[in-house]
């Protein structure tokens, strides 16, 4: 983040953070992020935060599937037809393998999916406005554009202090 | 917030002629000679409507242990549902004339057959009964009394019943738990005595579960498009339908489970069932009750919008209320009559029973205030956020 570029409202509980989160969304004030040492749903709603990640899920689960029967299929019927204990080669038990790989599919590629959208892997270096939201505080970022004048400033400020933030930073 | 549920007097006489078009069908079968079909489908609709009943007790107790808030304005819901437990055990007495046409271990050749010589210390009429009153006996002090101590609590208030119904939820799903494993083994399992499945008794009691909430969820979307429950929004609804999105994967499982164990151990003795239900007639009720019970609810419930939306639920439960007759007539049917056969005794029982269901919930709904008021989660369900 550049210096002097965001309104940092720091709280210390959740309540407040999510009414001022209220406040500030009446007042058609674009928040650009919130930390917060665990999920706050209501914060979520309010922010009308939308995600497409489970219809990615749902798409690698059927893939996987699909992939997973496939390859059953030319294994087993195809490549090395074994008949065992009088059972068809295109068989029912093909469903437990399918099903347990449907699920290990669909969890390892949003994970990833995830990872590479929200630019992360092992070993970067946080990015946080305040380190205090690892541990107890809640974080409302705020950023400043170049239309935003004094006026605009330091409502947003008196916004935040009324709905109780314990500081108002700027950074 | 006192309001009451109020029925007219033309529903009732219609529902009470749908009563009567049940006693017709099972007299119609004994009098043409179909009695085997009038004591299974009196088997089958008496299995129905108590694992609904006990579903929806089921639900409530769960409901009250984990202290859920989003649900404390529909407990009178499954309450009234319970009230069909006693009507249930008066209803239950009457199989007890069919015993000899329904069960092969009381039939004649019985006392010949090796395998059912080993088994009478546990299938004999005395035990059985004992089991049966017991078991009912329990549940219905259990109901009665979760009934009882929650309508205390709209007169008294304070934290007091609220713990109770706690406590006395616990016991019920302990009972439950135990005394529904010997149920369903008992008057369904027995049908076919040689065989046998560990699974099966867990397989009934979810499908109690997801059939008992589903119809709770049909009661109060019909409620609320009645003009009750005016605060049900689309949080409410998405936490009913999770019910039974999870419970139609729980089924699944169970379903095929059993299925697929029988089927890759292929002994003679345990496909014996699965080879019945497979042969012509049976095959396309077999074949339709996993798709109904399972894939229809879980892939369109799947789409979120669907799990919030009213129509889209009450079709949901509609499939599910066939689905449920569906698995019950593949118990039933193929053991007791033989031959697939589905015809005025088999529907108009179930109407007339489904009637007689109805009739006890909106009675014992409109005798008390639909909202419990002194729930202490009550303003927590009332202002469940929209989504």
């Amino acid at each position: 983040m550049k210096a002097n570029n965001h309104i940092l409202g720091v709280f210390d509980d959740p309540d407040a953070a999510t009414t001022a989160v209220e406040q500030l969304v009446k007042n058609k004030i674009a928040i650009k992020d919130v930390f917060s040492p665990f999920p706050l749903e209501h914060v979520w709603k309010k922010l009308k935060m939308k995600t497409r990640i489970p219809y990615l899920t749902f798409t690698y689960g059927a893939l996987g599937t699909a992939s997973v029967y496939g390859f059953l299929y030319w294994s087993s019927v195809i490549n090395y037809p074994l008949i065992f204990g009088g059972k068809p080669t295109n068989s029912l038990s093909f469903v437990v393998v399918m099903f347990v790989l449907t699920i290990l599919s669909g969890v390892i590629f949003t994970l990833l999916t995830y990872l590479v959208r929200e630019k992360l892997w092992p070993g970067k270096q946080v990015n946080l406005p305040d380190p205090r939201t690892m541990d107890d505080k809640f974080v409302i970022v705020i950023e400043k554009n170049k239309n935003m004048d004094e006026a605009l400033t330091k409502k947003i400020d008196d916004l935040l202090k009324n709905s109780g933030a314990v500081e108002v930073n700027e950074s | 917030m006192d309001k009451k549920l109020y029925v007219s007097k033309s529903f009732k006489l219609i529902l009470v002629a749908f009563i009567i078009l049940g006693i017709v069908a099972i007299l119609v079968g004994f009098f043409t000679g179909h009695t085997d079909r009038s004591w299974a489908s009196l088997l089958l609709n008496n299995f129905y409507f108590l694992s609904v009943a006990l579903g929806a007790l089921f639900w409530m107790a769960i409901q009250s242990i984990t202290q859920s808030g989003w649900s404390a304005a529909f407990v009178r819901v499954p309450q009234a549902m319970v009230t069909y437990l006693i009507l249930a055990f008066a209803l239950w007495l009457i199989l007890f004339f069919g015993l000899h046409d329904l069960f092969p271990w009381l039939g004649e050749d019985a006392a010949r057959d090796s395998v059912l010589v080993h088994k009478v210390p546990y299938l004999n009429v005395t035990f059985l009964s004992v089991r049966f009153v017991v078991f009912f006996i329990l549940w219905i002090l259990l109901a009665s009394r979760i009934r009882r101590l929650s309508l205390k609590e709209d007169e008294f208030g304070g934290l007091t019943y609220f713990k109770k119904i706690e406590f006395n939820s616990k016991v019920f799903i302990f009972v439950l738990g135990i005394s529904f494993i010997f149920f369903p083994l008992d008057w369904l399992m027995s049908l076919e005595p040689h065989w046998y499945s560990t699974l099966f008794s867990v397989k009934y009691f979810i499908s109690a579960f997801y059939h008992g909430s589903a119809i709770i969820l049909a009661i109060v979307i019909i409620l609320n498009k009645l003009g009750y429950f005016p605060f049900l929004n689309k949080g409410h609804l998405h936490d009913f339908s999770k019910y039974i999105f999870m419970l139609s994967i729980m089924w699944g499982y169970m379903w095929f489970v059993q299925y697929l164990l029988i089927w890759y151990g292929n002994i003679p003795e345990e496909t014996a069932y699965f080879f019945l239900r497979r042969q012509e007639g049976f095959k396309i009720l077999f074949v339709s009750e996993i798709f109904i019970n399972w894939l229809f609810p879980f892939l369109f419930l799947m789409w979120n919008r669907m799990a919030k939306n009213t129509t889209a639920l009450l079709i949901t439960v509609g499939v599910l209320i066939i689905g449920q007759w569906v698995e019950l007539y593949n118990a039933v049917f193929p053991a007791v009559v033989h031959h697939p056969a589905i015809g005025f005794i088999e529907v108009g029982s179930f109407v007339g029973f489904a009637a007689l269901f109805t009739f006890v919930v909106i009675q014992s709904l409109s005798k008390h205030p639909l909202i419990p008021k002194n729930h202490p989660y009550l303003e927590e369900s009332l202002n469940e956020e929209d989504e």
